[in-house]
């Protein structure tokens, strides 16, 4: 008898959670992280029409994960152009941006000292504060104009006579700009949010649950990747310590917040850990006990406290890492990884964390489906009993051959039904 | 050399260093001759980075304490300093990525290892890395990447360099997180590597230059 969608949907939620309980699924799961650029570039489209297209983004990635046998509907992490356009974000490049990145390179990060060295410890003392009228306006174009006004306790405005203040303070022309650019961010989020429902609901249709919810960076990253830069915070390591792990404290609680607040809306039981500047080689294992490890495990345990599986993914090298990943709550984390000895990963995590991904991107994008397979039958032979989910290094790359990624489904069927 | 100095740089105590250095000069010290010690400093910092006893924040800060020391020195140091004579390298991260924090490591390893290292910055065309070829006559030359799209970037530049009819008078590596063996193969690179550490090796292996 052919299953209904909802035991498809059941089927394949249990077959994950298995894996991730480190117990032996039916099948081996393939399971791209995320997918950028992938389904549509095999269709041809460029990424700067992938980027302003959201129907057809989603759409495409639908027909991948049909083609592909992938065993979730995955989320299409190509943030929405119109989304940077509307601010004029700063903090990233993309194809179709006025003197931006070619047609063909998908969006990128500009990382940079948004945050000042000297201004660490303002923003520490007034989170919020600063946010509004340093961080945002700096972040995006269309969002300077706040920048230009104080930023009163709103008792300020708790009667009729003050509210002309209000009026006073929004009627500032860079102001109004600003505020015109924040409707523009709503609009083009309900129009990402819309194509995006739409994927959902025909996946879930179809009897595919959603990868994640939303993503999280650990607090050192946002410090690093987004307010100081790898130069910034390596400095403020070692020319201000205590403020650099203030501002990690002051973005942990934020990153908690959120974390229970992206569930609430999302009501996904998933959440993405992208990880970036913990891996090996970036710091040593002293920095990484005092800088990255506390927060990152924190938020792993908030997270499976709130019923959440996080999915970190382990950017980099983590095999010098692996006795802290030791560490972690056993049978709890869907632990995905770019590039780590597997064979030490198995001797020192194996009963605490499943393995997700390491499929490298070479052989998915110059190798041949044989490669694939072979590579395929290592991971099996490893991990197939104690918890394995097939994915490049992260999602699938762009660039991958689609015969190489019809190779993971033709592995699975040859040796990964256990 | 001072073996303060270069403990002190290697320590990452920025103002020790810069205390020294002070006194050196006090002390009627060469500032050319302070300034090479400083320098070696930051190779013995490249070798234990290479040993894994030191990570990027060291090579960072290493860097930025030499910063210090070279905006104090340089002023005092009479004609023409020292030129770097290791060998010639252009590098750059290829078209279509504009990911540096690899690339910058490397070239500042490579320069305080005495190389001569013109960075030609991120998303660089082909028609760049060529005209700098031809301009500066490298021996080596860095192709850096982290995203996948940049596998053909590197590979289309290999091929321009060849077209150009250069390709014999350079040695080429790639550099970046996804770049192997495979990879390396697939652009027609010379040699590949994922560190700073690794370009330092293939850098003296093709320039003959032992370090």
């Amino acid at each position: 008898m052919t299953p209904t969608p909802e035991e498809l949907y059941a089927q394949r939620e249990q077959r994950f959670n298995d894996v991730v309980a480190l117990k032996k699924p039916d099948r081996v799961p393939i399971m791209p992280l995320y997918v950028h650029n992938f389904p549509t570039l095999i269709k041809g489209i460029s990424n700067k029409d992938a980027g302003y297209d959201h129907e057809t983004r989603w759409q495409s990635t639908k027909e991948a994960t049909l083609r592909f046998g992938w065993n979730f509907a995955p989320t299409n992490d190509v943030l929405a152009s119109d989304f940077f356009a509307a601010y004029g974000n700063k903090q990233m490049m993309w194809a179709g941006e006025e003197g931006g990145l070619a047609d063909d390179a998908p969006f990128q990060w500009v990382e940079d000292e948004y945050v000042k060295a000297d201004e660490l410890a303002e923003f520490v003392a007034d989170p919020n504060g600063f946010t509004f009228n340093k961080i945002l306006p700096r972040m995006g174009s269309r969002l300077e104009g706040l920048g230009q006004i104080p930023l009163p306790p709103l008792y300020w405005f708790s009667n009729s006579y003050y509210l002309q203040v209000l009026g006073n303070m929004l009627g500032i022309p860079p102001l109004k700009a600003a505020l015109q650019a924040m409707l523009d961010i709503a609009e083009a989020q309900e129009n990402t949010n819309a194509a995006n429902g739409k994927y959902l609901q025909e996946m879930k249709d179809l009897g595919y649950p959603p990868t994640w919810g939303a993503a999280l960076m650990p607090a050192f990253d946002v410090v690093s990747d987004t307010f100081r830069s790898l130069r910034g915070s390596t400095l403020d390591m070692y020319r201000q310590p205590d403020t650099l792990l203030q501002a990690i404290d002051v973005m942990q609680d934020a990153t908690i917040g959120l974390l229970h607040a992206a569930y609430a809306v999302t009501g996904i039981p998933r959440q993405f850990i992208p990880m970036h500047k913990g891996a090996g080689g970036f710091m040593s294992d002293e920095q990484f006990a005092r800088f990255y490890w506390p927060t990152f495990k924190a938020l792993i345990e908030a997270s499976v406290d709130a019923g959440i599986t996080p999915m970190p993914l382990f950017e980099g090298d983590y095999t010098p890492r692996l006795e802290f990943l030791a560490e972690l709550p056993p049978g709890k984390v869907a632990a995905h990884f770019d590039r780590i000895d597997r064979k030490k990963f198995k001797e020192v995590c194996g009963d605490v964390l499943c393995f997700w991904g390491n499929v490298p991107s070479s052989l998915l994008v110059t190798g041949t489906p044989q490669q694939v397979k072979d590579d395929v039958k290592e991971l099996v032979d490893l991990f197939g009993d104690t918890g394995l989910i097939l994915d490049g290094p992260g999602g699938i790359p762009d660039q991958a051959k689609p015969e190489n990624v019809e190779a993971l489904v033709e592995a699975v069927e040859e040796f990964g039904v256990l | 050399m001072s073996k303060e100095l270069s403990d002190a740089i290697v320590g990452m105590d920025e103002d020790g260093a810069m205390r020294l250095v002070r006194s050196m000069l006090d002390a009627g010290a060469d500032p050319a001759e302070v300034l090479e010690e400083a320098k070696a400093a930051m190779t013995v910092l490249g070798d234990k980075f290479e040993r894994e006893e030191v990570f990027i924040p060291e090579l960072i800060m290493g860097g930025e304490i030499m910063k210090g020391i070279a905006a104090e020195l340089k002023p005092r140091i009479k004609g023409e300093a020292a030129v770097a004579d290791r060998g010639t390298i252009v590098l750059g991260t290829v078209a279509g990525d504009i990911h540096d924090i690899g690339k910058d490591v490397v070239v500042l390893m490579l320069d305080v290892n005495g190389y001569d290292v013109h960075d030609l910055g991120i998303d660089v065309p082909i028609e760049q890395f060529v005209a700098a070829i031809k301009e500066l006559k490298p021996q080596v030359v860095g192709l850096s990447g982290l995203l996948t799209l940049a596998f053909d970037s590197m590979k289309a530049t290999i091929a321009g360099i060849a077209d150009a009819g250069l390709r014999d008078q350079v040695k080429i590596m790639i550099g970046g997180s996804p770049v192997d063996e495979q990879v390396c193969t697939y652009t027609g690179a010379d040699g590949w590597g994922r560190d700073a550490a690794a370009a330092l090796r293939l850098a003296a292996e093709w320039t003959g230059s032992a370090s």
